[in-house]
């Protein structure tokens, strides 16, 4: 028995050998363990974003929120600002494509969270960053990396005054 | 007795070669779809589509499990060469 336990390679010399060539060697059952462990990790990490996906939904905008009067924005124009929350703030971007059509999107591109701009004299809404584009009437994805689609708000005209809300 | 297993070796003495190599590749190839479906779920969870996150991690254990067992095959490894029996720190 105390034979075998000297013919043994002490663990802490297997951990950390003397010889150079011996410490930067790593076998391909080490590797393949390793690739095993990445695989774990990736899959905690994919149960990670289920569970925040259902533990913190996306920010709702709860009510009507009122933006600006009707007559303040002109057809083609754009107007940019944030709304406030009690737990968040979200940029969106108000358009008023044509008379008695308005749509309004999340401001935040889909591909790196850079700043979208309605550009009318393209209709399309535009990213600066990498040219990623957006058509103004549905938020699809027309050009670029993006993604997925611009997140749509719901715009309501009332009385000349402006609203936002929750899209259905 | 049969000496199958010896025969064996003496034709394909590069077995447990091949056998390694193709569990590093089918690895690799299940780390690679692992991340794949990472990036579809974390999409998916800013798209609010509940039903492909949860599908995605399903698969992704799926394959991790896979791997796990994938181990099981690995081939032993050789006994070290001790030079000098009574000294181990040789």
């Amino acid at each position: 028995m105390s034979q075998d336990n000297n013919n043994k390679t002490p663990v802490w010399k297997s951990d950390f050998p003397i010889k150079q060539d011996e410490s930067t060697l790593i076998s391909r059952r080490k590797f393949t363990k390793l690739l095993c462990l990445l695989s774990g990790g990736l899959a905690l990490g994919t149960g990670a974003i289920a569970i925040k996906s259902v533990a913190c939904p996306r920010a709702r905008i709860g009510g009507e929120y009122f933006v600006c009067e009707a007559s303040e924005l002109p057809v083609g124009g754009m107007k940019s600002s944030i709304i406030i929350n009690d737990k968040t703030e979200t940029p969106y971007i108000l358009i008023h494509l044509a008379e008695d059509k308005w749509r309004c999107f999340a401001q935040k591109c889909t591909h790196l969270s850079c700043s979208v701009l309605y550009r009318p004299d393209m209709k399309k809404i535009m990213c600066p960053c990498h040219e990623g584009a957006f058509d103004p009437e549905t938020g699809e994805v027309l050009q670029g990396p993006p993604p997925r689609p611009l997140p749509q708000i719901s715009v309501i005209v009332r009385e000349g005054k402006v609203y936002l809300t929750d899209k259905a | 007795m049969s000496d199958y297993r010896e025969t064996q070796n003496l034709i394909h003495p590069d077995k447990t070669n091949i056998l390694m190599a193709t569990i590093v590749v089918i690895l690799i190839v299940i780390v690679t779809l692992q991340l794949w479906i990472m990036y579809g779920a974390l999409n998916s969870s800013e798209d609010s589509n509940q039903v492909f996150v949860w599908a995605a991690f399903g698969a992704s254990l799926l394959l991790f499990i896979a791997g796990l067992w994938l181990l099981k095959y690995l081939p032993d490894t050789k006994a070290k060469e001790v030079k000098d029996p009574d000294n181990p720190y040789v």
